[in-house]
């Protein structure tokens, strides 16, 4: 009885949901687009985090909430909303811009450790292009290695045959390393270990208690790796290799 | 004689020594004093442990007290006397430290314990007040009683403000006066006043302290001012001007007495003491400033003008311009700061020279503070400044006011070195966002996932993997039925070749029988016809059986062929001869006759059945 109560009630919510938003995530889209256009970045705001909250993705999505975000003043979540869209679009120009810019925005001035210039050069790689071109990337080469792989089959002269070999064994190559690029993406993707901090001011402690020692002093907008977590604190390190514990509702993972 | 008169006396002191140190043992004391308590933090004493009638040696196992509440400064110093009095011996050995308190409080001297004469004698403990530092040092610079009492009222310090509640940043006067009516021939600054939460700046007073009369309670009093110093509070709230001390030099009359000789000795001009004044503290209240101030206010206070002017208003690029923004007025001209001039971008602007011209003399502080800004314009055109804003706090309006200068406009001409710094690389500039702002929203509207979702995960995708390798086994299956078929077909030929060369026989052997029928000698026509049915029966055979095309076959390609299966060489040899006969025939036929066929023809049946044997 009162189960099924609860399930009319919520599909009764639901659909006066839909109605009150629009119905698909398309026409919000449109709708929060012109909202923005007109200045009204907050209502803009609301309708893109509507859009995400009913689980529809996209990497404009992402940057269009950034940029209502910035605009109503909260860097620190335009910054958030501006790194999950680097996920889908990493190598978009204005994205670039816009997440260097709000960078300039924060408190924190933190330098990155220096490292291997090999690791720029493989992020630089991976950044290239997204996860979904890399996939049809790697689905494209390996269509062609399939289809090198038939000619060696079929061919009735010796010739054929070595010349098709020898472009299989390329194409091979090729889709071996963009499948290592590929998986690299990927396992990026998953990633959840890395946070931006959301609150204005946040103590840093050298262990996860409140009273222990305070370790450094974070401000809102600042990117920090997980790297552990024991109840509600986590363990988190800064690019510069700064390491400390904070409060888990502190930070939002990307 | 000499020396044994010395032995001698020594002998009897020695004795003497004894006889003393006899008597004494019945009576010896160990006493701890200090030479003053209380005292004050930071003073040093004297601690004395005074053995009496310990003997001349002193004690020994001299045990001391716990010390670790002072700093030990010196000692033990060790000194002893001896005393012979009316033919009575005493002596004394004090011990002796001098030691600094490390805090205040009262402090226990424990006991100190010495073994003398065989006896172990001990102090009793001593209770030491420790206070805060003690009033004066240096007490005999203090002048006597007498000497305080004469001057009394006489001779005093005061500090003096014309207001005690302002507002932050106002001017307040501060003066040091002394009021004196005895005879002060010097002093000296002892302590200076402390300003904190005010800037202050010292108003000259004349070298030459000029004295004037003030009358105070009934007594008129001489008057010198000692310092005179402007003030401006910086913060807010109630503060604190610390007091000045002097040490003056002040003639008195040395007190009367009856003793003639003392009124002899007397100056007569009085003497010299030195007399310490200190003026009160004084408490000023401090109103914050009104709320409402203006973006550009600096904390400006007073009554304030502003003129902006420029030595050129036309110019060529690169040609410096400069441009003068001066500020004056009364108030606190010197903690004033440079005004924001917005210029055009392309202006190269340096840090602006500050020059002030300040008037101490009269009651309020005046003046004018200059910010010269040179400007260097990079490229050509009508150029516009907009106008220099400065906001302070009028005093007399109780409000704030924001001063505005008129806008400057300038025309700068091309100067002699065209674009220059565009072409050089070392003086080229930065393209210069002139506001930095978020790129626009993306408003094409993109084609959404579901969150979670990704591309090579999707079922569509793993459809999308599988067709090609779908193609990939098809091309495999079909690769392998061709070649199967092609193997089919050689069987299929090899099983047919002796049915086709029957066959072909059969024809040979229908012509040779007519021929055989007719009785006559054939026509050159048909044993013709007779040979070539031979031979293509005999190489359509071959053909077949060595799945080879008939058209690249020739009599060596077949023996070759043939000797690689390992067909016998004397069935080959008949071979040969029987297709090189064949061929002789086909260019001479009228050379054979019917023997001849009969035998080539049994010569063709007997190879192709052990051909047939033989290639099994």
């Amino acid at each position: 009885m009162t189960t099924k109560r609860i399930i009319v009630s919520w599909v009764l919510l639901l659909s006066f949901a839909c109605v009150a938003f629009g119905q698909s995530p398309e026409q919000m889209f449109e709708r929060a687009n012109s909202l923005y256009q007109q200045g009204k970045a907050a209502e803009a705001r609301d309708l893109y985090e509507s859009i995400v909250q009913n689980g529809f993705v996209s990497s404009d999505v992402y940057y269009n909430l950034g940029n209502a975000h910035y605009k109503t003043g909260n860097i620190a979540r335009a910054i958030l909303n501006y790194e999950r869209a680097r996920r889908l679009m990493p190598s978009d120009e204005d994205l670039r811009h816009n997440l260097q810019l709000a960078n300039l925005l924060i408190t924190d001035r933190i330098e990155t450790a220096p490292r291997l210039f090999v690791w720029d050069y493989w992020e630089g790689l991976k950044d290239m292009f997204s996860t979904r071109t890399v996939t049809w990337l790697a689905y494209l080469v390996f269509v062609a290695l399939v289809v090198l792989v038939a000619l060696v089959i079929l061919a009735r002269t010796y010739r054929l045959r070595k010349a098709g070999f020898l472009a299989s064994a390329a194409t091979g190559l090729a889709l071996i390393a963009l499948l290592v690029v590929l998986s690299a993406k990927i396992a990026d993707d998953r990633r959840t270990d890395e946070a931006i901090v959301l609150a204005t001011i946040t103590t840093v402690k050298n262990s996860p208690d409140s009273k222990s020692s305070d370790a450094f002093v974070l401000h809102a907008g600042v990117k920090v790796q997980i790297i552990d977590s024991v109840s509600d604190w986590v363990k988190i390190r800064l690019a510069d290799g700064k390491v400390g514990w904070m409060e888990k509702t502190a930070a939002e993972t990307i | 004689m000499k020396g044994r008169g010395g032995h001698r006396a020594f002998f009897a002191f020695c004795i003497a020594l004894f006889l003393a140190s006899r008597l004494a043992a019945q009576d010896a004391t160990f006493v701890a004093s200090v030479d003053r308590n209380p005292v004050g933090i930071g003073e040093q004493f004297t601690l004395v442990f005074t053995l009496n009638n310990g003997g001349m040696g002193g004690g020994k196992n001299l045990q001391l007290p716990d010390l670790s509440k002072f700093h030990v400064m010196a000692g033990p110093n060790q000194s002893s006397s001896m005393q012979f009095i009316n033919g009575a011996v005493s002596s004394s050995v004090t011990y002796s430290f001098i030691l600094q308190p490390k805090e205040m409080g009262k402090f226990t001297i424990g006991t100190a314990s010495i073994e003398a004469a065989g006896k172990v004698v001990k102090t009793s403990p001593l209770v030491l007040d420790v206070v805060k530092a003690a009033a004066k040092p240096k007490t005999q610079a203090r002048a006597p009683d007498d000497v305080s009492a004469q001057i009394g009222d006489n001779l005093f310090l005061r500090a003096t403000v014309d207001r005690t509640h302002v507002v932050q940043g106002e001017q307040i006067n501060l003066v040091f006066k002394v009021y004196t009516r005895v005879s002060v021939t010097n002093y000296a600054v002892e302590k200076t006043p402390t300003f904190t939460g005010f800037w202050g700046e010292d108003v000259e007073t004349p070298k030459n302290i000029a004295l004037t009369t003030e009358t105070v309670n009934g007594k008129q009093y001489r008057v010198g001012i000692i310092r005179r110093v402007a003030l401006f509070p910086t913060q807010s709230g109630l503060l604190e001007i610390s007091p000045m001390e002097l040490q003056t030099t002040v003639q008195v009359q040395s007190p009367r007495s009856n003793d003639p000789f003392d009124s002899f000795f007397r100056d007569p001009f009085g003497r010299n003491v030195n007399y310490p004044v200190k003026s009160d503290p004084i408490k000023i209240k401090v109103d914050p400033l009104p709320p409402g101030a203006p973006d550009d206010f600096k904390g400006a206070v007073g009554q304030l003008a502003m003129s902006t002017s420029v030595d050129k208003k036309t110019t060529r690029t690169n040609e410096p311009i400069s441009l003068k923004v001066t500020i004056s007025g009364t108030g606190n001209i010197k903690l004033l700061e440079s005004p924001a001039v917005d210029l055009p971008a392309d202006f190269e602007q340096y840090t602006p020279k500050v020059s002030d011209a300040i008037n101490r003399q009269a009651d309020r502080i005046s003046g004018s503070k200059t910010f010269e800004y040179l400007l260097i314009p990079r490229y050509p055109g009508l150029k516009v400044i907009k106008p220099v804003t400065f906001s302070y706090y009028d005093l007399a309006k109780k409000d704030y006011v924001r001063l505005r200068s008129p806008q400057i406009e300038m025309n700068v001409e091309q100067g002699a070195a065209p674009a220059l710094p565009l072409i050089a690389g070392s003086l080229r500039e930065d393209v210069k966002l002139l506001s930095q702002d978020i790129r626009f929203i993306k408003v094409v509207v993109p084609s959404f996932s579901k969150k979670g979702e990704s591309l090579h995960g999707s079922g569509v995708f793993v459809g999308l993997m599988l067709l090609p390798l779908a193609g990939l086994v098809g091309a495999f299956v079909y690769a392998r039925r061709r070649q199967t078929a092609m193997l089919d077909q050689v069987a299929y030929r090899n099983r047919r070749a002796i049915r086709v060369a029957q066959k072909g026989l059969k024809q040979a052997e229908y012509l040779l029988k007519e021929k055989a029928g007719a009785k006559g000698s054939p026509s050159s026509n048909q044993r013709l016809r007779f040979y070539s049915e031979v031979s293509r029966a005999l190489w359509k055979y071959l053909g077949d059986k060595l799945n080879i095309p008939q058209a690249e076959f020739s009599i060596d390609g077949a023996t070759t062929e043939l000797s690689c299966r390992s067909v016998e060489p004397g069935l080959l040899q008949a071979l040969r001869s029987l297709l090189e006969s064949c061929d002789m025939a086909r260019f001479a036929p009228s050379s054979l006759d019917v023997s001849s066929m009969q035998k080539a023809y049994d010569e063709a049946k007997r190879i192709i059945v052990e051909l047939e044997r033989t290639l099994k």
